[in-house]
């Protein structure tokens, strides 16, 4: 099983954050598991400027050259994508974020109906499963979580994939690793 | 009374957000004399601009698409600001404008509840959200079909002038259809089988020659 992870943390002193994640990583390695984590913060991403040159000039392909379109490549030949980030200001990092929006590409402009809503139609035949993996603020509540589950939930449907988690890294990690290792896309 | 509109579309000037807001705009200038409006544009702007807009405004508009079921990266960024500084102007009521492609409110909705507990940790009176589905691709359609839209956005500046407030019966019916009516969901399925309704991206593919390359998957292994 190949497994992406996206460190989304803009602080590289956050050390809570970044040991977690490589301990994550050690212990599905250990396992045997394919893991790769990609730092955003160490990427060159350029926002998304909202042209749609990757759907009506360039299908497919973000026409800035960036390393996004390697990040991409990793992703779409993934099992599972592990969204990771500490919460700020409510939600995921706009580190995160601005990746996220650079993933446009992989989905197809054209619209289709799935229940009962509009959403749009795949380009390729198979999309890796979601997870997301977020680090609270002190002032993190239940309703903070619930919304930001909600919209990478909401996400997952536009990504044609599913939302397999939404974990804190408080979570235990022999806990969060179990659930990985029996997860099937 | 000072109003800002800080508008974080990607396309800056050249976003349909700004189609929206001029419409706004005439609408609040038709009964303010002094018509105190100022816009700002989270791609071009500094943030010490942006929020000083916030500081010196009674008060302010952020409208923006949404982006991959949340806020674009760069008004995420933005946001991001307000974890080194606390607004000092306790006067100031802050609300949102969420347009989208999709026609249906649902898609926003989730990013509507973000947006009104953001206005809490910012301890900011909050006017509320105006979601409108339908945008992309107001730009190319004719004026009947886009009539309704820019009056809707008209009343919502003019009532904004009269009350200060979003007006809560108007973004009851900006944000309609809240979900597809089973006739809407029907007629939907006809009209894709006769290949209409990708319409409006056929014509930009044909345009860029790209229509032939439509489902490409570069990212595929060969």
């Amino acid at each position: 099983m190949k497994i992406t992870i996206l460190n989304g943390n803009p602080y590289e002193d956050n050390k809570t954050f970044e040991s977690y994640l490589d301990e994550v990583a050690l212990a599905l390695d250990d396992l045997g598991l394919d893991v790769i984590t990609v730092t955003l913060r160490d990427k060159n991403i350029h926002s998304c400027t909202g042209c749609w040159g990757c759907w009506v000039k360039n299908p497919g392909e973000c026409s800035i050259p960036d390393d996004s379109g390697e990040i991409r490549d990793k992703i779409i030949h993934s099992d599972l994508i592990i969204f990771a980030s500490p919460l700020i200001m409510g939600f995921t990092s706009a580190l995160l974020k601005i990746l996220q929006d650079k993933l446009i590409p992989l989905i197809h402009p054209y619209l289709e109906i799935v229940n009962n809503e509009i959403h749009h139609q795949k380009r390729y035949d198979q999309y890796p499963g979601l997870a997301l993996l977020f680090q609270p603020e002190p002032e993190t509540d239940d309703e903070d979580i619930q919304i930001v589950t909600d919209i990478y939930h909401r996400f997952s449907i536009n990504f044609k994939s599913e939302l397999l988690f939404s974990k804190s890294i408080e979570t235990p990690i022999e806990k969060l690793v179990n659930e990985i290792i029996h997860y099937q896309r | 009374m000072k109003l800002s509109i800080i508008n974080g579309s990607p396309r800056g000037k050249g976003s349909n957000s700004k189609i929206l807001t001029d419409q706004f705009r005439k609408g609040f200038c038709s009964v303010e004399s002094h018509c105190d409006i100022r816009e700002y544009f989270i791609k071009s702007a500094t943030y010490p601009e942006l929020i000083n807009a916030l500081e010196s405004s009674d008060f302010a508009i952020i409208i923006f698409p949404l982006y991959t079921d949340a806020m674009p990266g760069i008004v995420k960024r933005f946001f991001e600001e307000f974890t080194n500084y606390h607004l000092k102007n306790h006067k100031l009521k802050l609300g949102f404008i969420v347009q989208s492609g999709f026609p249906e409110a649902i898609h926003s909705r989730y990013l509507e509840k973000y947006l009104d507990k953001l206005a809490k940790r910012l301890e900011i009176d909050y006017l509320g959200t105006v979601i409108k589905g339908g945008i992309e691709g107001i730009k190319i359609q004719p004026k009947w079909m886009t009539r309704k839209t820019m009056e809707m956005f008209y009343d919502l500046g003019q009532h904004m002038a009269l009350d200060w407030e979003l007006n809560n019966e108007i973004i009851k019916r900006l944000s309609t259809p809240e979900l597809l009516s089973r006739f809407f969901i029907f007629m939907y399925r006809v009209i894709g089988k006769l290949g209409f309704t990708n319409f409006y991206w056929d014509q930009q593919l044909k345009k860029n020659n790209a229509f032939g390359n439509r489902f490409a998957q570069p990212y595929s292994k060969p």
